[in-house]
């Protein structure tokens, strides 16, 4: 049977003359089709089984029974329907050409009676939490792993003295540093400077005193003995740890530049002009009878008026 | 053939009610009629697309490891057919993204098309503008040339320098106390998977928005005015979409054939005769880090953390400060000025920067 498409606002006729006109639509949510008319009569509106309708014509609507019949039909409780713009049934607007705000689909009963409509809504969140809450802390210590590693305090040869050839110069030492980067075993140029300090210039470096380095208990590792003239300059820039290089500067002679943002240091890593938080970082240096130099390569948090070890 | 393709729309209209899903996607009505200064956020779209689409390409060659990256980006650009275009679309694509992120941007703004109803689109726009900053800061690490290095060792600690989560921030990104593998590893995660995965979604989220609040339209006109001009998303605009990102792709294309992506050095912790510097579209805030003014580890967190943090609150709080309804840019003295002097603050700040480069060689 094709499915029947009463209208809104059609005059309904009985066998026994016009009584009323459609209302509202009630569809079948599983057959998409037409269940019911409610048709509007004597101040009631009547749910029509769709069984009932004779004939469907362009403004009217004609049916099988009378109109002592259809007061028999029971009223329609608005309560127990819901339009079809509140529901979402695939296919149902195209099947029944009713306007939205006027077709009506039955409300579940199971759904209109949901006493525990809150209790279903807590569970739900309790439980999407404890499938959720557990992966916290196993995610974060698994995404954390690597981030503070021990520091490393090996003592890394670096060059020998003998590159120096003038006091108070800027030398810079490239080496090789090898080292375990998560499962590889890498090996990287890295860069340091060294000077040979005249007295003035130690003075300015050992103005408090020997400098002490310590591990992360705190622990001496190593102290920076201020009769010792060789000084070794981490060669991060303590600034935001860019390359720094030592070159002549229009005014201020040989220096210790960096091209990133401009700061500048002289000999004994005191900042001269830029944006340097702090001067050069020195490093725990041993120089052998021989010569070689060897540091320890430490590295402090650039952009830190103090000093915060980071490896 | 065309009955066939008809046979097969109807078979897919009949399940999914394709004629439905055309109407909302095509049939939006515009406002005082389609226009040139609406291609922006579609041209934003195409970008996108082509970056996944050359993105995934890469992909195929390039190994993700300290040991290997820069040897494999070397070998996309001059063993892989046309992988130095591919890379240099790719290279140009993003340059082009920020772009037209200002570009969007500025017309929003310009139009006031922030103002309610619209609020939540402006929103998650900059979020999206979040998302574009950062795709370009972990794309040019990945090559791991000198370039990549410094620009991310530079970057990284200026986030450090955030009060409170900085240091773990830090960390986190570097995946340990300095740039490595790990911290390659993590740049290729977030820029593969989680920043496409978040600019779709949100992209998508904008998009939503857009349709649900409908475009602003243009701010003259009276509403007869603007209904007679008023036409439909397809042909016009749609047309005039695929013009402009046609224009997109050829200026592309052409950067890419002009000036093809050359990798510097190998990164290593010493940069030699390198000047360190980062992508152009950051360069107004290096060298804002220049500035003396700027000196010190409290001149520091204000230039790299408090003003650019306080710039992006202000610009999110932009359409709950200015309830005005007027839209008329030139009836807007305080918005034009305002964005007259960032544009130019940018623009002389990046220019310095560049002019700088002289005094250092």
């Amino acid at each position: 049977m094709a499915s029947v498409q009463p209208k809104i606002k059609s005059k309904v006729r009985c066998l026994d003359g016009e009584i009323g006109e459609i209302v509202h639509v009630i569809a079948d949510p599983i057959s998409l089709e037409v269940s019911h008319i409610v048709v509007r009569a004597n101040g009631t509106q009547r749910q029509v089984p769709a069984s009932a309708i004779a004939a469907v014509r362009d403004d009217s609507v004609e049916l099988l029974c009378t109109a002592s019949q259809v007061a028999g039909y029971p009223e329609l409780k608005r309560e127990d329907f819901l339009t079809s713009k509140e529901v979402e049934i695939p296919h149902l607007e195209n099947k029944v050409h009713i306007e939205p705000g006027e077709l009506l689909v039955p409300f579940p009963p199971l759904e209109k009676s949901c006493a525990r409509r809150n209790f279903f809504a807590g569970f739900i969140h309790v439980i999407g939490a404890l499938i959720g809450l557990p992966l916290v802390w196993p995610v974060l210590r698994f995404i954390m792993k690597p981030m503070y590693a021990p520091y490393d305090n090996r003592w890394l040869k670096i060059g020998n003295v003998s590159k120096i050839k003038a006091e108070d110069v800027g030398v810079q030492f490239i080496f090789k540093k090898s080292f375990k980067d998560s499962v590889l075993e890498r090996e990287e140029d890295k860069n340091h400077w060294v000077i040979k300090a005249t007295p003035e210039t130690l003075k300015k470096i050992y103005k408090s005193g020997d400098i002490t380095f310590t591990d992360e208990k705190g622990e001496v590792v190593w102290v920076n003995k201020q009769t010792v003239p060789y000084v070794a300059f981490s060669g991060k820039c303590p600034h935001l740890g860019c390359g720094y290089k030592w070159r002549s500067h229009k005014t201020r002679g040989q220096v210790f530049l960096c091209p990133c943002h401009l700061s500048i240091y002289d000999s004994a890593g005191t900042v001269l002009d830029g944006p340097a938080p702090r001067p050069l970082d020195v490093l725990p240096i041993k120089v052998s009878v021989t010569g070689d130099i060897e540091v320890i390569d430490i590295e402090y948090k650039a952009g830190k008026k103090e000093l915060v070890r980071i490896l | 053939m065309n009955a066939l393709l008809q046979k097969v729309y109807d078979f897919v209209d009949e399940r999914i009610d394709l004629k439905t899903l055309e109407a909302k996607m095509m049939k939006e009505p515009i406002k005082g009629g389609s226009r040139w200064a609406y291609v922006f956020g579609s041209c934003l779209l195409f970008i996108f697309i082509m970056q996944a689409v050359t993105g995934v390409l890469l992909m195929f060659y390039y190994i993700p490891s300290a040991d290997h990256a820069y040897a494999s980006t070397q070998f996309i650009i001059h063993e892989v057919d046309y992988g130095w275009f591919i890379l240099s679309y790719h290279f140009w694509g993003s340059s082009a993204m920020v772009v037209m992120v200002f570009a969007h941007m500025s017309q929003v703004f310009l139009w006031g098309a922030y103002k309610t109803p619209r609020e939540m689109i402006w929103l998650i726009g900059l979020g999206l503008f979040g998302i574009v900053m950062a795709f370009g800061f972990t794309g040019y690490l990945l090559p791991w040339d000198q370039r990549a290095y410094w620009a991310t060792t530079v970057g990284v600690e200026i986030m450090d320098k955030t009060p409170v989560v900085g240091d773990f921030l830090a960390r986190f990104l570097k995946g340990g106390p300095t740039p490595g593998q790990m911290t390659l590893s993590r740049f290729f995660v977030i820029h593969v998977m989680i920043l496409p995965g978040a600019l779709m979604g949100l992209a998508g989220l904008h998009l939503f928005l857009f349709r649900s609040a409908g475009p602003a339209g243009p701010f003259r006109g009276t509403p007869e005015e603007l209904k007679a001009k008023t036409d439909f998303f397809f042909p016009r605009q749609v047309w005039k979409d695929i013009v402009a990102m046609a224009a997109v792709f050829l200026t592309i294309c052409t950067l890419a054939l002009i000036e093809p992506v050359v990798l510097l050095e190998e990164a290593k912790p010493d940069p030699g005769d390198y000047h360190p510097e980062p992508e152009w579209y950051f360069l107004f805030l290096f060298q804002l880090l220049r500035w003396k003014a700027f000196s010190g580890e409290f001149g520091q967190f204000v230039a790299a953390t408090a003003i650019p943090g306080a710039f992006m609150l202000l610009l999110a709080a932009l359409p709950f400060i200015d309830r005005s309804p007027e839209r008329n840019i030139f009836k807007r003295p305080i918005a034009l000025l305002s964005w007259t002097v960032v544009m130019i603050g940018i623009l002389v700040l990046t220019v310095s920067a560049i002019l700088n480069r002289e005094f250092l060689d």
